[in-house]
């Protein structure tokens, strides 16, 4: 049977593979892929988890005084009803306590964020006029993940042995916040456990009673010290202005501990007489905060210390940035303050740093999907031969370079899932340069190499497979494309199977049918008539279809 | 290869070996689908992950002070003390921890009152760590709870871990809705009861306030009027001296912000002999406020005490009373339990005098119950909500689209092939490999040492698989075709010749993907996923070389097309067979 004929081309794949098979532009367009790849790689933001657009809100309503039952009925209701029209609106919770409503609520996953946000905030005024007499003006809090979720926690405390007093300390935390908000894409910083500077009057009511004083009367005369006064003009003869002012009646603790609260008999009392007066810190705030840690930070098997009050200083960072550039550049600003710390006896721990965890996460699967790569290559090298292995397992990255580039171009970011991906799609785009290789494998141990060039040759190769190989990738990308569609948090999750999946089995189409050719016309030669063993399955397939002639 | 060929055409040739092979694999097929209901391959959305960090949630009853909070989470922490691999631990008194993944939806954000306090405890790295925290958790979670609940009557410590994939309030989460509070709130202590003498459910909670007593001052107006006092003065007096107030403020020079003055009796004095009424009202005696005349008055006297129970908190959903009960699962899939408790419910709320429907029909509520209280005619709905409701969302919407990626590779191969049948047998082949994917995991649940759950990712393993096996069959029916159509070869040896001449790419791209999922199946997320690639791909190989050519030799739009159109598109194959 002769087909030496001039070969026909029929397929796409043909046609990709006749027109980058001579081109002096191929190999670059090869490193140009490579290249794009690997910046997308570089400047990607890299974070743990994908990002799920959830999106909310609370209304909070003050109406001092109410019962739960009231606010129920007057409050919480009727702001129900109006917020459960707001299109796309999945849940309405509605909480009645006392002097307070709140209603939360929760959209659909993935509906816009900022929509909804001026959606709600659009519903609440507009229908304002309905608010009972007595209410406050409603307060609209939306949720905000990305704000909201800190990336670093850093618990600062004062080591044994150092005087910092915990409002100094506080002090010292917040010039840190100030800085730490400078930095680029930060967005919002917290304080835990902070306690504030202020003057305490403890009074002692068994002596107010003893002095026929009230509560109120020392309130009063407190009051009417602690005004601060502004500056005066006053002008001159000759037009020129002298500024005076009046000193602060309270300029120090002592000043209060010196307030007259009443003359009686004609000695005057101080509040020191009725009161404790001390500049301490805001005791009426509950909320407090405190770390144990390992005595020994170095030994594993050191025991836990002592418990030790702590202000946690926590930054977040904002929508799609990079969460571990963000969290670098927050540790670089954190330790130029290490030897200020050590002076001052500050010791703090890195409690949180999500930054460093997704890019662990990251690294890691980075190098899962190297050694599945090298795998995959070895297994060939022993199926096929090293050339055409070394040929497959090149467009292994070409393909995934595409892949993120495209995904980094459509504002995707590195994370988890993107990686688990392309480790998924690993096993199935080497098929389509494996099909490929096969094939121009066995043409070249066929019986009529030597009539053809090679050129020919490997065009006809390629070709020959185009039409059951897109068939069979368009199968499996058929089975992605509806994943997308899947609803709800677990489908958002996962948005970046459907996403990336089908980018890579497309992209493994075209560089198998563009590269794959071309390299091998630069490594794989004609073999020798003598050499056969390679092509024992054929021959043998061959002599079996002569058989049943 | 020889022999494969000689194995295949001696199935084909031989009526009874082609009946033994498709009811072994129709047995095989119903086999593993009956490893669901016997338990064997068990169920769940995302499993559990080691993290390098956890939570403890301490909730001590309303009403309970910082103090009492305090002694629990002393307690928390003794025992914590023990434990050799704890970097550090965190402690937040009547707030939540810096906001995470797991707080936000269970509302640590919000959290501000004196009876709360969270715990973050931070572990050396995952890496160099042998006990995974689940199951660190696990093992200390019935410690604590038992040793520290009773420290204050009433607490309730909870462990959160990170969720693997994506938050949700809890486990379990039972919506208690009706329009009469009283009873909703009844309603949900059973649930809770129940919940809690579940096998495999922990950290069960009732979200709403614990009914405590309070005073309520009673101003009596006649006397206030007499006494020259107004309400106001009071209302202020009384805040003032327990609570206190900044009264003025300093502009500081030095600290950030202004320094307040704050104003408030002495601890010494204000503290209260113990929680009685007598205690109060010999405190308030003692309380005087000045009348306008410049007199001072006691409080006691223009005041009366009066106990109360504050009506507390009332939720709503979606305009309905409810009243969560939340519960966590121990390392077990939610669904088991939650069944499972479903039962008992049923059949107590039934003894209870309530007649109890299910919901009808099938949507992912289909766990409600709906109750009748008999007497009094009043409904109430008993709704799963949490991550049940997550996965049954879930599962449906995988559903779906598996059933969309169905029709649709359905559909293109009937474009390529112009045949029902053919396009039917490719689909019923690849939807085998179902076979491989359950038994996959039922082996990975026997080799590894935690449950290996079937999940939502086994679920997209088994999507993909759909494509990668069908291409197998494709690949198959395309070269017997052309050998069929433009040798002249008979039908059933050229169906076994293509088998074995495929049967080498089919295993190599097969190698190709096991090995390319082999690093998945260790993940405790993708694993699920990576198993259903191996094993379904392992079966997908046998059901194509061995499965598929049975149905082809029966195929009547396998037999030889006499028009000869379709031999010229396979010139190609006739190239590699028959030149030599």
């Amino acid at each position: 049977m002769s087909s030496t004929t001039k070969y026909e081309i029929t397929d796409v794949a043909g046609k990709f593979a006749k027109g980058f098979l001579k081109n002096p532009l191929t190999p670059i367009l090869g490193i140009f892929l490579l290249l794009i790849g690997f910046i997308a790689l570089q400047v990607m933001p890299r974070e743990e988890d994908p990002q799920i657009a959830i999106s909310g809100g609370s209304v909070i309503i003050p109406l001092p005084g109410a019962s739960p039952e009231e606010i129920e009925n007057i409050i919480v209701e009727p702001l129900e009803r109006k917020l459960r029209e707001i299109h796309g609106v999945e849940h309405v919770y509605g909480m009645s306590m006392d002097n307070v409503g709140v209603v939360n609520v929760m959209y659909y996953i993935g509906q816009n964020r900022e929509d909804s946000n001026l959606k709600l905030y659009d519903k609440v005024m507009q229908n304002s006029d309905l608010l009972p007499k007595g209410a406050m003006t409603p307060i609209i809090k939306p949720f905000d993940i990305d704000i909201d979720i800190p990336i670093v926690s850093i618990a600062f405390y004062t080591k044994e042995g150092s005087k910092l007093s915990p409002n100094a300390l506080r002090e010292k935390v917040v010039a840190i916040q100030n800085k730490m908000n400078m930095i680029d894409n930060v967005a919002k910083t917290e304080l835990k456990g902070d306690h504030k500077t202020q003057y305490n009057v403890e009074v002692d009511m068994y002596k107010l009673s003893a002095y026929n004083l009230s509560m109120g009367q020392i309130m009063q005369s407190i009051q009417s010290l602690a005004s601060n006064a502004p500056e005066v003009k006053g002008r001159t003869m000759d037009g020129k202005i002298t500024m005076f002012g009046v000193e602060n009646a309270i300029e120090s603790v002592e000043d209060v501990k010196n307030v007259v609260v009443a003359s009686y008999m004609g000695s005057t009392i101080n509040l020191g007489d009725v009161a404790n007066v001390y500049e301490g810190v805001d005791t009426q705030k509950f909320q407090d905060a405190s770390i144990i840690q390992k005595e020994n930070n170095n030994s594993h098997d050191s025991k836990l210390g002592k418990e030790t009050s702590q202000v946690t200083l926590s930054v977040a960072k904002l929508a799609g940035t990079n969460a571990v550039f963000v969290s670098q550049d927050v540790m670089k600003l954190l330790s130029s303050y290490d030897k200020a710390f050590e002076k001052e006896g500050i010791g703090y721990v890195v409690t949180r740093n999500y930054g460093d965890r997704a890019n662990h996460a990251v690294n890691e699967l980075m190098s899962h999907l190297v050694i599945t790569i090298i795998i995959i290559a070895v297994m060939l090298v022993f199926a096929l031969g090293w050339k055409e292995s070394l040929i497959v397992t090149f467009t292994i990255p070409a393909i995934l370079a595409i892949t993120l580039f495209i995904a980094y171009m459509t504002g995707q970011t590195i994370n988890r899932i993107t990686l688990f991906a392309f480790l998924l799609s690993l096993g199935l785009l080497v098929d389509a340069a494996i099909i490929v290789i096969e094939n121009i494998h066995r043409h070249l141990h066929a019986h009529d190499v030597d009539s053809k060039s090679m050129e020919e040759l490997l065009v006809e190769a390629t070709d020959e497979i185009g039409a059951p190989t897109n068939i069979a990738t368009l199968a499996i990308i058929m089975t992605m494309v509806p994943m997308a569609f899947v609803g709800g948090m677990m489908g958002s999750f996962m948005k970046p199977i459907p996403y990336n999946v089908p980018v890579a089995l497309f992209a493994s189409l075209i560089v198998a049918y563009i590269f794959t050719p071309y390299l091998s016309l630069k490594l794989l030669k004609k073999p020798t008539h003598k050499h056969h063993h390679d092509d024992e399955d054929l021959s043998h397939n061959n002599h079996t279809v002569l058989e049943h002639k | 290869m020889k022999k494969f060929e000689n194995l295949i055409y001696s199935i084909l040739d031989s009526k009874t070996k082609k009946f033994m092979v498709i009811l072994l694999t129709a047995l095989a097929f119903f086999g593993t689908l009956l490893m669901f209901p016997t338990k064997l391959v068990l169920a769940k959305m995302l499993p559990g992950k080691s993290d390098n960090t956890y939570s403890i949630y301490i909730d001590t009853p309303t009403g309970s002070s910082m103090s009492e909070t305090k002694k629990v989470s002393d307690c928390v922490v003794n025992i914590l003390r023990s434990e050799k691999e704890i970097q550090h631990i965190e402690l937040f008194y009547g707030q939540g921890i810096p906001l995470d993944y797991a707080g936000l939806v269970k509302g640590s954000g919000m959290k501000q009152s004196e009876n709360v306090a969270e715990i973050s405890v931070n572990l050396s790295d995952k890496h160099h760590r042998e006990e995974p925290s689940y199951l660190m958790t696990q093992r200390l979670r019935p410690k604590v709870q038992s040793t520290c609940s009773n420290v204050v009557k009433g607490s309730n410590i909870k462990f959160i871990e990170q969720p693997a994939g994506p938050p949700t309030m809890a486990s379990i989460v039972v919506e208690v809705q009706g329009d009469n509070k009283e009873e909703i709130r009844k309603l949900s202590l059973d649930v809770a009861s129940i919940l809690s003498k579940t096998k495999g459910l922990v950290d069960v909670d009732v979200m709403s306030d614990d009914s405590y007593e309070k005073y309520e001052l009673v101003l009596d107006k006649q006397k206030v009027a007499e006494s020259a006092l107004d309400i106001k003065q009071i209302n202020d007096l009384l805040y003032l001296s327990f609570e206190g107030m900044a009264i003025a403020n300093k502009n500081a020079k030095k600290v950030g912000g202004e320094i307040p003055i704050f104003l408030v009796l002495s601890k010494d004095t204000k503290v209260l002999e113990d929680n009685s009424k007598e205690a109060l009202e010999a405190k308030l005696m003692s309380l005087n406020l000045m009348n306008m005349a410049g007199m001072m008055v006691p409080l006691s006297e223009v005041v009366e005490i009066k106990k109360v129970k504050p009506s507390g908190m009332i939720m709503h959903k979606d305009l309905t009373r409810m009243i969560n009960v939340i519960a966590e699962t121990d390392m077990v899939s939610q669904v088991y339990p939650l069944l499972e408790a479903r039962d008992v419910m049923m059949e107590h709320f039934a003894k209870k005098g309530y007649t109890v429907e299910k919901e009808a029909g099938m949507s992912t509520y289909m766990f409600d119950l709906h109750l009748t209280n008999k007497q009094t005619g009043e409904k109430y709905l008993l709704r799963w909500d949490g991550e049940m409701k997550v996965t049954l969302d879930t599962f449906r919407d995988l559903g779906g689209a598996f059933i969309a990626a169905l029709i649709m590779i359905f559909l293109l191969l009937v474009i390529y092939y112009k045949s029902f049948i053919l396009s039917g047998i490719v689909l019923l082949g690849s939807f085998l490999s179902l076979i491989g994917v359950i038994l996959g995991h039922f082996i990975a649940d026997l080799v590894t040492k935690d449950t290996f759950f079937l999940t939502a990712t086994s679920l997209i393993g088994f999507i993909a698989l759909m494509g990668i096996s069908s291409r197998n069959s494709l690949l198959l029916i395309d070269f017997a075709k052309g050998l069929i159509n433009c040798q002249n070869i008979p039908k059933k040896r050229a169906i076994a010749i293509a088998s074995a001449t495929r049967a080498k790419p089919i295993a190599l791209t097969a190698i190709a993907i096991i090995l390319g999922s082999a690093l998945l199946a260790s993940d405790p997320v993708f694993g699920g996923l990576g198993v259903a690639l191996i094993s379904g791909t392992v079966a997908a190989v046998f059901v194509s070389l061995l499965f598929v050519p049975i149905l082809m030799d029966n195929a009547k739009a396998m037999d030889k097309d006499e028009d000869n159109e379709t031999c010229n598109i396979e010139e190609s194959h006739q190239n590699i067979s028959i030149t030599k």
